[in-house]
């Protein structure tokens, strides 16, 4: 089936009852793999696809999905999703983005190659970064080691004359290892991501999942005190996902950001400096266009702890004045589109993480928090549990655990002291950059 | 929606190639979802998902291939797939033998989800907006949803299982924002279950609106929590995320076969004092982690996990069972949705009643914190270590509430927890029905327990 062409005909024929229409047609295949003890012990090949109708009447919005693309299902969904702009509350913003070109550039998201690997192949690989972590260190007792892998094609045409298509892949192998010792039993993540197979590296998964796992073993708390914390690239950019939602126009507008009025101020230490870029070469989260079918681009959020930029969906960018910068996303075809980062990132700076570590006289290297609600966008709260290992003049000496660490949002951007050159990406939270980054005064919970 | 011999088919189909056992899950999911910000209501999602997995088991091995095509074609195309890893000769038997089961268990549904048309349902949400608004000048941001999804679940494999199951949720959610000067504050209430929209005759959303605009009012004078360790008193009912958390996770048989769970190998060994008795129930009708059949076709079951402080058993699917060569399955088989293989996971889970008058367990708590409520939490397996995030806490000061709190982590071991619990009370409940447990996958679970005292616990404020 010509899924462009479906999804043009969609829009067409609810167009005719004279109201703006989107269609989104999502179609991939996957593969999953899990090795355990050298043997497979999951192995999944699917096929996926679903279409999401998005229909404006008057500033209404209506919105239906399905995954069944027989002539029934697809006249039922759109029906509903002319039904459900009846109900909603009508709003002078809402409405389609206007349509412009994608620039023509290869952003690297597709591997032509990885439609013809062989799931051997993908076994293997997923074998390999097992037995390497196992055969590393006698004190990992567990490496299960996970393949994954995905070739997906977006279709989206809207009323206002869109018609496009891009096909993306991924692929991507992580272990979460144990190791226990005497005393203790600590897990350990492993992880290498990329658009191609080939860049995939097993040795790499391996290697991090030993580090971290065997880091912290023996760990013990530490007295309550304050003190720096260094944050491992992982952990650091879980916390920059938090604080990504604090800088969408939609956070401000509604004043659910802990950075309400806070424009063209400063923010944050001049280490600070935070951009999203949709276009960027190889990124996991780069698309030509975004949900909406707006082209992607580059934002610079926060200049050297200046406030400078907040991203857009084609709604929030309306009530703003302000153009689109191209940061609709949606989950899947199931859900409406709303302003989310791309390829968001810390720009690096040029301290080696062993230099940021040496530099602090007293503090905790942290590389696992644990926390659910504890880091809020709206009113700047950040806590959470958090093991690593304690620095001590500039060397790190005992594993830490069951230990807090506390600040608040705007704290931890004023007193952040130093930025790594480490930069790496994350596919965990979408796509989010950090290299190491030290923070000071920051409360640590432990012992009386 | 699959006749029993398309499914035998099917299933023969899934054994060609020499697997042990093989299993078709089939879905038809219907959802809306209404969602209410900035007094509009902007979200009005319909949305049908149907599709099936081929499940084959090669001794530990377990292969998977779904497709959302329902045509007898595309479903031997998916068993072909799922059975292409083995290497052996047809292991289907001549017959399949599909008697349907029936579950003992009955949820009936008194109010389909057509008693309300779809703007009644929208108006609940806009009414909900205008009482948190008209609470107090402070309150500045409202959001309310509403959501309901009718699952059918057809689930057959070649041991004979052959069984169906109509699953029916409900859900409603609101949210207030407050704001004084540069602080805001935030609070929710929530309500649901597997039910239909008696759901709206049994809980009052217009009270709830109030509940959340005045917990996020009082919580604009919050002061910072404290840091260190200190005495924590945990409210009942949604307050089980504690156990969920720190032990429940612990307590999937994935954990144990693997040998990662710190409670591996301890049946029939004290692992809490005797105060704690848990257990994990998917039988409870209404409830939102209940079920008549598991994902697997397992009926659900009451299982004691804990009695009187001794480890009766874990939480088992059938791909953990088969590994350790058990009888059955506990029944905690789930799946997120076809395109999810079932994995070992809690339904509805607590601590049972204690002996002890709640308002005494605060009362005789020199210093310390009560956790009013919380956000969620999170388990770490190996360690057994947990975490949950308050949302509304107070200090205890001579047996007394006094100070709200903000930005409260708790943070402690599970095990060492249930061993140090000193305080169990007597009012057991059930939380709201709003739980949802991220484990890879998304299950709706319920948690629950009566008021009760962990005597040292982490706790992470910058206070």
């Amino acid at each position: 089936m010509d899924y462009l062409q479906l999804a043009n005909d969609v829009v067409k024929n609810l167009a005719a009852h004279g109201v703006a229409a989107e269609v989104m047609i999502t179609d991939s295949r996957e593969t999953d793999i899990r090795v355990d003890r050298g043997q497979v012990e999951q192995l999944a090949q699917n096929t996926n696809k679903g279409m999401g109708v998005r229909v404006i009447d008057g500033g209404r919005v209506g919105y239906a999905y399905t995954s069944d693309f027989s002539p029934r299902a697809v006249e039922e969904t759109a029906r509903a999703a002319l039904e459900l702009a009846q109900i909603a509350t009508p709003d002078e913003h809402r409405a389609l983005p206007d349509v412009m070109a994608a620039p023509d550039e290869d952003l690297g998201i597709y591997d032509p190659e990885l439609e013809g690997i062989p799931t051997d192949q993908k076994v293997e690989l997923a074998k390999k970064a097992e037995a390497l972590a196992l055969e590393a260190e006698p004190r990992m007792i567990q490496a299960q080691s996970n393949y994954g892998d995905f070739i997906a094609h977006v279709y989206m045409a809207n009323s206002n004359g869109l018609s496009a298509s891009y096909s993306r892949t991924a692929a991507y192998n992580y272990i979460m290892g144990v190791a226990k010792d005497d005393s203790d039993m600590a897990m350990g993540f492993g992880l290498s991501a990329s658009n191609t197979f080939r860049e995939v590296d097993p040795a790499q998964v391996a290697r991090e999942a030993v580090r971290r796992a065997t880091l912290t073993l023996g760990a013990k708390p530490v007295p309550t005190q304050t003190a720096s914390v260094v944050f491992d690239p992982f952990i650091m950019a879980e916390l920059l996902y938090y604080l990504s939602l604090a800088l969408t126009g939609e956070a401000m507008q509604r004043g659910k950001s802990f950075l309400i009025g806070r424009m063209g101020k400063e923010v944050g230490s001049d280490k600070v400096t935070l951009l999203d870029n949709g276009r960027m070469k190889g990124g996991f989260a780069s698309a030509p266009f975004d949900a909406e079918g707006v082209p992607t681009s580059a934002t610079r959020l926060i200049d050297e702890g200046v406030l400078q930029a907040v991203i857009y969906d084609s709604y929030s960018a309306r009530r703003d004045g302000a153009r689109p910068t191209g940061n609709a996303q949606r989950e899947s075809h199931r859900s409406l589109p709303k302003a989310g980062i791309s390829n968001f990132y810390i720009q690096p700076g040029h301290d080696s993480p062993e230099d940021i570590i040496a530099s602090v006289q007293n503090g905790l290297y942290v590389t696992r928090i644990m926390q659910t609600g504890g880091v809020n966008p709206i009113n700047g709260d950040c806590s959470m549990a958090a093991s690593g290992v304690w620095i001590e003049n500039g060397q790190l000496t005992h594993p830490v655990n069951g230990v807090t660490i506390a600040t608040t949002l705007p704290d931890l951007l004023n007193n952040v002291t130093a930025v790594g050159s480490d930069l790496r990406f994350i596919p965990l939270f979408g796509s989010i950059g950090s290299p190491t980054v030290r923070v000071d005064n920051m409360t640590i919970g432990g012992t009386a | 929606m699959i006749a029993k011999e398309t499914a035998a088919r099917v299933l023969a189909a899934a054994l060609r190639t020499g697997a042990d056992l093989a299993e078709l899950y089939v879905e038809d999911d219907t959802t809306l979802r209404l969602r209410l910000e900035d007094s509009k209501l902007e979200e009005a999602i319909r949305g049908v998902d149907t599709g099936a997995g081929v499940r084959c088991f090669f001794g530990d091995l377990v292969t998977y291939a779904y497709t959302d095509d329902l045509s007898e074609e595309s479903l031997l195309r998916a068993a072909e797939a799922a059975s292409a890893a083995g290497q052996g000769a047809s292991s289907a038997p001549k017959v399949i033998d599909l008697t349907e089961r029936k579950s003992p268990l009955h949820y009936p549904i008194e109010k389909t989800f057509d008693a309300l048309t779809i703007a009644q349902k929208a108006d609940i949400l806009s009414r909900v907006d205008t009482t948190a608004r008209a609470y107090d000048a402070r309150v500045r941001q409202v959001n309310s949803g509403y959501i309901e999804e009718r699952r059918k679940v057809w689930i057959f494999n070649s041991e004979g299982i052959a069984c169906e199951d109509d699953r029916a949720f409900v859900e409603f959610r609101v949210g207030v924002m407050a704001q004084q000067g540069e602080i805001i504050q935030t609070a929710s209430e929530a309500f649901g279950g597997q039910l239909g929209l008696e759901l709206f005759d049994r809980n009052d959303p217009i009270a709830a609106a109030n509940q959340a605009a005045e917990v996020a009012v009082r919580m604009l004078d919050a002061r910072p929590a404290p840091a260190g360790e200190m005495t924590v008193v945990v409210c009942n009912g949604w307050g089980g995320v504690l156990f969920h958390e720190a032990c429940g996770h612990q307590m999937e048989a994935d954990f144990i076969t693997k040998g990662t769970s710190a409670y591996a190998g301890k049946v029939g060994q004290r692992v809490a004092n005797d105060l704690i008795t848990a257990i994990d129930d998917g039988t409870i009708p209404g409830r939102r982690g209940s079920l008549r059949f598991d994902d697997e076709g397992v009926p659900a079951a009451r299982n004691v996990l804990i009695e009187r402080g001794i480890l009766v058993d874990y939480m088992w699917d059938l791909v953990e069972a088969r590994r350790v060569k058990r009888e059955a399955s506990t029944g905690n088989g789930r799946r997120q949705s076809f395109r999810h293989m079932p994995m070992p996971r809690m339904t509805n889970t607590y601590i049972a009643a204690g002996p002890h008058d709640p308002e005494e367990i605060i009362r005789s708590t020199k210093k310390g914190l009560y956790i009013k409520s919380m956000a969620g939490g999170q388990a770490d397996i190996a360690r057994g270590d947990y975490v949950f995030n308050a949302t509304e806490a107070y200090l205890i000061e001579d047996g007394k509430l006094t100070a709200p709190v903000r930005g409260a982590t708790v943070a402690g071991n599970g095990p060492k927890t249930l061993e140090q619990i000193d305080m169990v009370g007597t009012d057991w409940a059930l939380d709201a029905g709003y739980g949802t447990c991220g484990k890879g996958q998304t299950a709706r679970v319920s948690v629950g327990q009566p008021t009760l005292r962990i005597p040292l616990a982490t706790v992470g404020g910058t206070g």
